[in-house]
Formats: C-alpha cells, sequence, structure tokens
C-alpha cells in the first residue's frame, strides 16, 4: 500500500512550528557561545589547561591553532591535480544461501590548468572468501562477520587504499588534493572487539596513510576528508568546558542526570552554527586536533586534525592527518583547492561528486549481481536456498 | 579498470572514429570515442564489411538521469568551460546512426543489404576518398536511402550524403548531374520530392 501521507501531515507540521518557537533560544545560545569563544581566545593557555585536566561525557577539540582565527585561502596554483575516491557496497544478504559482498570504488583523477584532462573509473571487488567473510583474533576463536556497519568501516578503509593507488601513481612534483568523503575517523568501532580495530585501523588504515606520508614526500600532496553539513561538536564542547564553573570539569561526578548545568546554555548548537557567524564564504576557522579514543590511541603519527571551511554555501568540515596539520604548505593546499573544487562543484567537490557517481550502485546493479549470483549457483547444481521471508518480498504475488 | 584520458582532440579522419553500440539489418548506432568526433551528416561510414551512411547523431550525457546545468558564467569562451572542468570530456558521449546502405565481399561492392547486421563492438571507420569513390560508382543506395525509416527526412539524407561525396570526385558536378538523373528516375512520380532534394544539393 502506498504511504498514507495525510496521517502523518499533521505532526510534520507540528514539529516544523515546534522549531520556529525554539528559534529565539537557539539565537540566545548562539551569541551565547560567541561571547564565550571571544573571551575564550584572550586566555588560550588556561582552557588548554583546563580541557587536559578535565574528564568529560563529551568529546572536546584539543586547541592547536587558536580558537577564534579566521584565514584566507591561498592563490589556487596554476598547475595541480585533484584525486578522489568514494565507495558503495552491497552487504552480505542473510536471506540469500550464498555468503557474500561486494564493494564498488570510483576513482577520479583531475587534473587542471594548461593541460587539463580527467580520469573517471569503477572498480568492483568481490569478497566471498572465508578471510573476506570474517576478521578473527591472532590466537584463533570467534571471529568477527564484516557486514553491516563494520562492512562500511571495511568500505572506508577500501576508499583509502584506492585513493592511495592514485596517489602512487603520480608524477613527482605534482601539487595533489587527495579529497576523500566523509570522516578520517573510523567511527563505530567501539562496539566491537580490540583486535578488529587492531586490523581495520591499526594495520589496514594506518598502513595506507603511512603510504601516503611517504608519498608527500616526493609530491606536495594534502590528504583530506570532506564533511558536508556536520554534525560535530568538539568546538561547541570546548566551549563547555570554558563556561563550566569548576576548576577541571568531571560531568560523571560533578553533574549527575538531572542535575542544572552551566553548560546547558549551549546545547543544541554545532560547530557549524558557530562558524557559520564568524567565518566569511572562503575562510576557514582555526585548526584543532581530534581528541578522539580511537584517533589518540591508534592513529600515531596521522593524529587527525581539522578545521571548518566556509564553502560558500555552507559550513564544511576538512579533517586532514597530522603531517598535513602541520605542514603550512600542504594545509594551505587543501584549504585553497577544497574551495575551488566547490565553486566548480556547485558547493560541494566537484571530484567527490564525480567519485560517488562512479560508485553509486543503482537498485538495477544490484538487482544483476543477485541474478548473477543465482545463475551461478543454478550452473554449480547448488540449492538456490533463498529465505522464505525474500522470496515473498521479490514476487509479492497477490 | 580501464582509465581513458579526456580530452577534445577528434580523430583523424580516415582512423577508426567510433564502435558499433546497437546494430539491426538496416541501421546500426555507434559511439564514438571522442566527445564531438561525429563524422557529418550524410558522410560514408563502414564497420567490418557494412557500409553506412550517417543519418543521425547526438550528443548527450552519459548517464540518462544527469541533467547539464549552464557552467560558462565567469569564463570567458567555450573551450574555458571545458578547461575549467576537465571531467565533463568523460560525461557525455556522442552517438551516430547509420543507414545500411551495402557492404563488400572480396574487391566487390553490392549496394543492397547484407545478409548480416554489424557486430556489436564492432569498430567503424570513416571512408577514405578513394573508399567513396568506389562505393559511389554505383548510385543504388539512393533507393534505399529514401525508403530508410529514420528521424531526419530521407530528402535531407540523400542530399547531405550526395554533397559529401561529391566532394571525393575529381569532377563533382558530374557525379552530382549523375545523380540528379537517378533520381529523376526514382522520384519521377514526386516532383516536389525531387525538387526539395536537388535544391539541397549546393
Amino acid at each position: 500500500m502506498p504511504l498514507d501521507i495525510s496521517k502523518v501531515a499533521g505532526e510534520v507540521f507540528a514539529l516544523a512550528h515546534r522549531m520556529r518557537e525554539r528559534h529565539g533560544e537557539r539565537e540566545e545560545a548562539i551569541s551565547f557561545a560567541l561571547k564565550t569563544m571571544h573571551e575564550a581566545t584572550g586566555r588560550l593557555e588556561g582552557l588548554k589547561q583546563k580541557v587536559a585536566a578535565s574528564r568529560t561525557t563529551y568529546l572536546v577539540a584539543e586547541i592547536v591553532e587558536g580558537l577564534g582565527e579566521k584565514f584566507a585561502a591561498c592563490a589556487v596554483p596554476i598547475d595541480f591535480t585533484v584525486i578522489a575516491t568514494d565507495g558503495s557496497h552491497i552487504d552480505v544478504d542473510r536471506h540469500q544461501a550464498a555468503r557474500c559482498y561486494l564493494i564498488n570504488t570510483g576513482s577520479v583523477v583531475m587534473r587542471y590548468g594548461t593541460s587539463p584532462a580527467a580520469r573517471l573509473a569503477s572498480t568492483p571487488r568481490f569478497y566471498g572468501d572465508e578471510a573476506d567473510l570474517e576478521i578473527t583474533p591472532p590466537g584463533g576463536g570467534r571471529g568477527q562477520a564484516v557486514e553491516g556497519t563494520l562492512l562500511g568501516i571495511k568500505r572506508a578503509v577500501e576508499e583509502l587504499r584506492a585513493l592511495l593507488e592514485l596517489a602512487g601513481a603520480l608524477p613527482a612534483g605534482t601539487e595533489v588534493l587527495g579529497l576523500l568523503d566523509g570522516s578520517l575517523i573510523l567511527w563505530g568501532l567501539e562496539a566491537y572487539p580490540e583486535f578488529v580495530a587492531d586490523v581495520l585501523v591499526g594495520r589496514e588504515m594506518v598502513g595506507c596513510l603511512d603510504g601516503m606520508k611517504e608519498i608527500a614526500r616526493r609530491l606536495k600532496f594534502a590528504l583530506a576528508s570532506y564533511i558536508s553539513y556536520p554534525r560535530s561538536t568538539d568546538v561547541v564542547n570546548l566551549l563547555r568546558v570554558a563556561v563550566c564553573p569548576v576548576e577541571a570539569a568531571d560531568c560523571d561526578r560533578l553533574c549527575p542526570p538531572g542535575k542544572e548545568r552551566a553548560c546547558d546554555r549551549l546545547s543544541g548548537l554545532r560547530d557549524r552554527d558557530l562558524f557559520f557567524r564568524t567565518l566569511l564564504p572562503g575562510e576557514r576557522s582555526a585548526l584543532f586536533a581530534s581528541r578522539s579514543q580511537i584517533v589518540r590511541s591508534r592513529y600515531g603519527v596521522h593524529r587527525i586534525h581539522f578545521y571548518y571551511l566556509h564553502t560558500g554555501d555552507e559550513i564544511a568540515r576538512v579533517e586532514v592527518p597530522a603531517w598535513v596539520a602541520e605542514d603550512r604548505g600542504l594545509l594551505e593546499l587543501s584549504h585553497a583547492l577544497i574551495l575551488d573544487q566547490c565553486r566548480r562543484g556547485q558547493g560541494y567537490p566537484v571530484a567527490l561528486m564525480e567519485a560517488h557517481e562512479q560508485a553509486v550502485l543503482s537498485t538495477r546493479d544490484r538487482e544483476n549481481f543477485r541474478s548473477l549470483l543465482e545463475s551461478a549457483l543454478a550452473e554449480a547444481r547448488l540449492p538456490l536456498t533463498a529465505s522464505g521471508k525474500s522470496t515473498s518480498k521479490r514476487i509479492r504475488w497477490l | 579498470m580501464a582509465l581513458v584520458e579526456g580530452g577534445l582532440t577528434i580523430s583523424s579522419p580516415a582512423g577508426k572514429i567510433a564502435e558499433v553500440i546497437e546494430a539491426q539489418t538496416t541501421l546500426f548506432t555507434a559511439q564514438c570515442y571522442e566527445l564531438y568526433g561525429l563524422p557529418a551528416l550524410g558522410s560514408l561510414v563502414r564497420t567490418g564489411d557494412v557500409y553506412g551512411i550517417v543519418a543521425s547523431a547526438a550528443t548527450v550525457p552519459l548517464e540518462a538521469g544527469r541533467r547539464p546545468v549552464a557552467l560558462g558564467h565567469d569564463v570567458a569562451t567555450e573551450e574555458a568551460v571545458f578547461r575549467e572542468n576537465p571531467q565533463l570530456g568523460r560525461l557525455f558521449r556522442s552517438e551516430f546512426s547509420a543507414v545500411v546502405v551495402g557492404f563488400r565481399e572480396g574487391e566487390r561492392v553490392y549496394q543492397y543489404l547484407p545478409a548480416l547486421p554489424a557486430r556489436i563492438h564492432g569498430f567503424v571507420y570513416l571512408c577514405g576518398d578513394e573508399e567513396v569513390r568506389t562505393f559511389s560508382r554505383s548510385l543504388g543506395f539512393l533507393e534505399t536511402l529514401l525508403h530508410a525509416v529514420v528521424a531526419v527526412p530521407p530528402e535531407e539524407l540523400v542530399s547531405a550524403s550526395l554533397r559529401q561525396m561529391s566532394r571525393k570526385h575529381a569532377d563533382p558536378d558530374a557525379f552530382l548531374i549523375a545523380a540528379g538523373k537517378m533520381l529523376a528516375h526514382l522520384l519521377s512520380d514526386d516532383y516536389p520530392r525531387l525538387r526539395s532534394i536537388l535544391g539541397r544539393l549546393r
């Protein structure tokens, strides 16, 4: 049956009405945040120490380059290259007889300047071996199935690996922006046993980042990931620490649930709300470092830093590894070229848009893949023991 | 993984220009290797041993769901739009359809339909001057073109092919007069149509 939209329309309008009513509170919170940011800029050292001494339930950014500082973009080089990758996958279908998944990686190389050119490609890879389907602990024992969230994380690693391959093929001396969509931080691994992060971050992700850092010795190579409409609150949380009335915040001990807190005045704000008010189009914020547990414990020399960028249309979050953050030339290159990509891409980096277009799997692609799988099983005279639920969804009989 | 450099260079006129992506007994459609690398309307092309006359062409997005947007507001030339957006050369395709007008077998050329259609992924060549002269020694293909079911009006197609071919002949006027006579015979009961074609020969 089609959705009876009239049954929810009233609630949708009520939601919009409530948001409108809260608009005033929100403006007040933003003004308070901006005032706090301005005051904290004058006593950064004290705030840094307070952050270091605090124990918070929320993630707080580490100050690297200041707090309210703003930076205009440098000029775009005459000749430069932008490489980008993005992925799409077909998850393990538990209603299917054969366990397997597929990752399709889209890759883009765009050369700008005196001899412009572009290469667009998509590379599908099929995973059906036991070793692909499960991550096992080193000494043996119960493994972790690669599907769902974990497959999403594996895909992010494969996107990075594809980017490493593209970067490795570029001639020396090139000025390059390497772009990924989303975060460089592999969120979500905390829900899995340690050996999963050992493999996916410790070995695979850091291995790729090591390779890129090596490439950055012969190319001017700035690796960055781009997050459109970010939901992160690391900088707002820094302000929470700043307004906390005690010397060192300790959320769990001093502020049990139900207690009114000084930092509640900043509730509901995101970093993008702050920077949309402070940055002019084209400007970037100060650089911050991520204090997330996974980054601090596993990323080593690739510690993730980030800044916010006013693209002209929105505030985006740009994440870079430490070796880009600490090299002024690479940092400025990332800023200038991401802005340039947004300008060429009508508000979103054109290389990421094309990488996505290369990677995306349509409903038809997915059906073709399923048909191929079924044909292969049939040819091998294996039973097509699809689940009753899956069959019923496909046949939709009357 | 096949990576192909993008760009806007147009293939050498005598070389391989396209590849067959759809083939029927009377018509084949080919995708050009280069954006805008299209042969002119009415050109003689060949794939395998099958000859065709280019009857329509189009440049369209590679993916049907993506619609182009205007990009040139801030640049001075049309070339600059592509220079600033090098991916564009990879996101559109130029393709053309050709009416099958004959085939060759050994040294001989026949101006009627071949037993089998062109092959998918067959390379398509723009026929060189000598090959055009050899093919157009006979004008039997004109009857096929007059009856072709294509989007372009057959009068446009016939006149375009004759204009193209006449340029390859040492005496273009003599070639056009011979073709005119042939058309007068074929269209003896349809003077308006004959006039329409003859009026388009120059």
